[in-house]
């Protein structure tokens, strides 16, 4: 199992570096690009700045129990954003990304795959990696990015709102303390995991989708795999990036 | 006469468009072709007949290019496939047209930028703009004229398949690869698409190899018939000698028999 695992992660690393090579050359097709980012982003945005707002407010109720014990809810406004940038939402929206992209994407590959028109592709002597996989690669990078960042945002608000209705807190305390805690380091520790996250859930959907072989239990099956793997990854990747990226701090 | 793994299959008279050499291929550990020699030459017909799972969809995709053998060579017009310069490979695909076993149309494009699909990635996008005319004479030709802005899956299953021919054709190929052209059709409309093919061939001119398990309709496109069964291609000749092929496993396949041979299959 531990070979056959490392197998898997050998051919997913070979495909990640086959589709980075073929972007490199996909500048004349931005507008395909662009469209699927949009796409992306249409399909999405609603969920994800509701998802954003929530996990704002959830922290802040959490955080708000804790705070008061210690006499310190002037500093609810730091921890939460700080909590929350650095942290728990990249991750939660990353998670509800990979359902939504992630689960749409590796199921239109996948049906693609099994009804012949990628082999239709490659019988017109195109690169199916170069015409399918990468503007859907490249615009769930994009627009993962877009939709993390924009979520986080939306966590912000969530957070202000919570406070300052349910904790009591003035608003302006509530943002008194956030550049204490949050510093730009904090800011490019989210920006960085958005862009590892985003990587995470294109890769593993769009090679999951790429190679289904059968039929529709198949596509089925490619799916459920893409969604388990994704959040898996997404998990190990957030230890990873916090790990080197906390490392740098410390150095 | 058997043409038992192997042996070479000569079905035409001058230099072959298309030859296997030794090629063998399997997959997950199950072999599907072993040193298989096969020779198709311009304006042949050939027709693949066999059980579901023989391999006859795997021999065309090989013969088309999409898959490479583990062993020996596709040749086309006597260079490698999978050693095609970028010219050769060019011009081979601008040759070759292929219907898929399930059409493999784009479902996210409408009838007519199915076909303008095709010329834009062959020859660019400036061809296919210059080129309309010919794709609306092969949507013409095939009956699908007036449906130019529906997307596939408003158009029938027997509009699908038609659709699918007409996209293998546009480019005018020389060789025409047909995977099950009649799966999932009634008799009536599988008789009209087997005619069409026909017509088409008559009119452009082609060298054509076409997957069935309809024997009926195998007799019909036949020139050369090869019945295949798992691990083996048995050369049958043209429709009447494979009716009359002395093998008891073609026979038992022409009859439709449940007992037999083929049964332990």
């Amino acid at each position: 199992m531990i070979v056959r695992s490392l197998n898997g992660l050998g051919d997913l690393l070979m495909y990640l570096g086959t589709v980075l090579r073929s972007a490199l050359g996909s500048w004349r097709r931005r507008e395909e690009i662009f469209d699927k980012s949009l796409l992306v982003i249409q399909q999405s945005l609603a969920t994800t700045v509701f998802a954003g707002f929530f996990v704002g407010a959830i922290m802040t109720l959490q955080f708000t129990l804790q705070v008061q014990m210690f006499s310190a809810l002037s500093y609810l406004g730091a921890l939460v954003t700080s909590a929350t940038v650095r942290e728990v939402g990249p991750l939660l929206i990353a998670f509800l990304l990979s359902g939504k992209i992630g689960a749409f994407t590796s199921a239109e590959l996948g049906t693609m795959k099994v009804s012949e028109q990628i082999d239709a592709i490659r019988c017109l002597g195109s690169d199916p990696i170069r015409e399918v996989i990468v503007p859907r690669f490249l615009g769930i990078i994009i627009a993962s990015f877009f939709l993390l960042s924009f979520g986080l945002l939306f966590s912000f608000f969530g957070g202000l709102l919570m406070a300052t209705t349910f904790s009591g807190l003035p608003w302006e305390q509530y943002l008194s303390q956030i550049p204490r805690v949050v510093s730009g380091f904090s800011i490019l520790s989210g920006v960085v995991k958005c862009f590892v996250f985003s990587l995470v859930i294109a890769t593993i959907c769009t090679y999951r989708g790429y190679t289904v072989f059968g039929g529709a239990k198949e596509v089925g099956d490619g799916v459920v795999q893409a969604a388990t793997q994704t959040m898996i990854a997404l998990v190990v990747a957030d230890w990873f990036t916090t790990f080197i990226l906390e490392g740098l701090i410390n150095v | 006469m058997v043409g038992l793994k192997g042996e070479i299959m000569d079905v035409g008279k001058d230099a072959p468009i298309i030859e296997l050499k030794s090629t063998s291929l399997g997959f997950d550990g199950h072999e599907v072709l072993k040193d298989f020699d096969l020779k198709l030459f311009e304006g042949d017909s050939l027709v693949l007949v066999g059980p579901s799972g023989s391999g006859k969809s795997t021999l065309l995709k090989l013969m088309a290019g999409l898959l490479k053998p583990q062993s020996g060579a596709v040749l086309y017009r006597g260079h490698d496939l999978s050693t095609l310069s970028k010219k050769l490979r060019e011009e081979h695909l601008a040759e070759v047209g292929m219907l898929f076993q399930q059409n493999a149309l784009f479902d996210s494009m409408t009838v007519f930028e199915n076909l303008r699909f095709v010329i834009e990635e062959v020859e660019g996008i400036q061809q296919a703009l210059d080129r309309k005319d010919d794709i609306l004479e092969t949507l013409e030709a095939v009956g699908l004229d007036h449906v130019l802005d529906h997307f596939p899956s408003e158009i029938s299953g027997g509009m699908q398949k038609r659709l699918g021919i007409a996209r293998a054709l546009v480019l005018k190929p020389r060789l025409v690869f047909y995977d099950d052209p009649t799966a999932g059709l009634d008799p009536i409309t599988s008789r009209k698409i087997v005619s069409m093919i026909l017509e088409l061939q008559k009119k452009w001119g082609a060298t054509i190899v076409t997957v069935t398990n309809d024997m009926m309709r195998a007799y019909q496109l036949a020139g050369r018939c090869m019945v295949c069964f798992p691990g083996e291609f048995l050369k049958t000749g043209s429709a009447e000698d494979t009716k009359a092929f002395a093998d008891p496993r073609v026979q038992q396949f022409i009859r439709g028999d449940v007992n037999g041979p083929l049964e332990a299959l």
